[in-house]
């Protein structure tokens, strides 16, 4: 039996920096244990190019998988345990 | 309008734009830098800007050697203590308003609401400081350095290049150090990202081509007073006639592809600080659109935090306050003033990172979500 992985979606679209890094990072940390357990998959919606790459380093350096993806005209980065 | 000061009108537009793609591409973000060295003890982006300077001295001697340019640049005066507090309080502005006076822009070209609100700051507080010149402008000389130098060199009586060669030989180590360390480059994960150390580069090479055609580096900082005349004179007549600050006219030049003598200020009319800073605020806002438009990125959200909008409006003002008290933006500051050793712009740094701190502080404890 395979167990059920939730997503879970955060829009820090149009805020001012660094407000997008910190809120993302704090995201982060607030739902780690289901993160590092596998039980949850975070995305963040992110207009901010300078955030979107500090967010993928910072939280790519925090042992967690990151992918980044432009969707229309903002990205789409995704955090995950690294499998 | 001459032919020679449509050559300077259309060239400045172009620098404008040309560094207005650049910062948006490589998100070269000044008040970045500061910010996030006391807030995540990151160096890498004033790293950057350590190669920029590096880039701009051999540049600006270049510039220099040419016999056309004035040196130092027009409007770098001799140091002050005011410098010092001006820079301090600049810090603090540019890290609530979420970017400095060029950085603003960029960000408002790319269609950044939060930018929008420091850009209208920018004006009221340039505006303010108009009401305070004359205190200000008394104090400034109460605690000037006892020095009619304007340089280090200068200072020394030294040639400029016995100066800047052994620091920029120094320093040139540093970087290359480095970039062999790969502590200069950035992970790519944005559309059409370009690294900042390359943005650094081209920035200076810009910064050289200004200097080249108006005989100063990038600044833009007077026009935002202008800005604030222009919309005084509109609104209260009266209370503008009176204001001392508006009748000044600080630039008073030849500029190297000639036309006469260019006389610029504060007040409402159309002079030489018109002739150069407008385009450039047009060129780098358009710049930064353009860039944004092509990556399919132009976007603008006017849904914002509360804290957010009162820190980027207040930021806004006090940036625009300061950077008439300094005198001067820290783009003018760091990428021409530095380059060149003026004394004012060191002390603007020595400024600068206090407050870059405390405003880490204000916008960590009262802005920010926690």
């Amino acid at each position: 039996m395979s167990s059920q992985i939730s997503i879970e979606e955060v829009d820090i679209r149009g805020q001012i920096c660094p407000s997008t890094l910190l809120t993302a990072l704090r995201e982060v940390n607030i739902r780690k244990a289901d993160l590092k357990g596998g039980k949850i998959c975070l995305t963040m919606l992110s207009d901010n190019r300078s955030s979107v790459t500090n967010i993928s380093e910072s939280v790519g350096s925090m042992g967690y998988q990151v992918d980044v993806k432009k969707e229309h005209d903002y990205y789409r980065i995704t955090i995950s345990r690294i499998p | 309008m001459s032919f020679i000061h449509l050559y300077m009108l259309t060239g400045c537009l172009l620098i404008g734009f040309a560094a207005g793609w650049v910062m948006h591409r490589s998100d070269y973000c000044v008040a970045g830098m500061f910010r996030d060295l006391f807030l995540f003890r990151s160096t890498f982006m004033l790293k950057t800007l350590l190669l920029l300077i590096l880039v701009s001295i051999p540049l600006f001697e270049v510039a220099r050697l040419t016999g056309s340019v004035k040196y130092p640049f027009p409007l770098f005066g001799t140091p002050s203590l005011a410098n010092f507090l001006g820079g301090m309080l600049f810090g603090i502005g540019m890290v609530l308003a979420g970017g400095c006076v060029v950085g603003t822009l960029y960000k408002m070209g790319a269609g950044r609401f939060p930018s929008l609100l420091a850009f209208f700051g920018l004006v009221a507080g340039s505006g303010l400081y108009a009401e305070i010149h004359p205190y200000w402008s008394l104090f400034s000389r109460t605690v000037a350095l006892p020095t009619k130098a304007v340089t280090v060199p200068q200072l020394l009586a030294l040639p400029s290049w016995l100066v800047s060669g052994p620091l920029l030989l120094v320093f040139s180590v540093l970087v290359v150090r480095w970039f062999r360390r790969g502590q200069m480059m950035k992970p790519v994960v944005v559309d059409g990202y370009l690294q900042p150390w390359k943005a650094a580069i081209l920035l200076a090479v810009i910064g050289f081509f200004s200097v080249l055609l108006v005989g100063m580096p990038l600044g833009i900082t007077t026009a935002y007073s202008k800005m604030g005349a222009l919309l005084e004179q509109s609104l209260v007549p009266e209370h503008y006639n009176q204001v001392v600050f508006f009748g000044l006219y600080p630039l008073q030049y030849i500029p190297p592809v000639g036309g006469g003598l260019l006389r610029g200020g504060p007040g409402a009319s159309l002079d030489g600080i018109a002739l150069i800073q407008f385009p450039l605020i047009a060129g780098i806002i358009l710049g930064a659109a353009f860039s944004a438009w092509r990556l399919g990125e132009w976007r603008i959200q006017f849904s914002l935090p509360m804290r957010q909008v009162i820190s980027a409006l207040l930021g806004g003002i006090i940036m625009g306050l300061a950077s008439r008290m300094a005198p001067a933006c820290n783009i003018w500051h760091l990428m021409g003033g530095l380059p060149i050793l003026a004394m004012q712009s060191i002390l603007f740094l020595a400024g600068l990172l206090p407050g870059a701190w405390l405003g880490g502080i204000l916008l960590s404890r009262l802005v920010l979500p926690r």
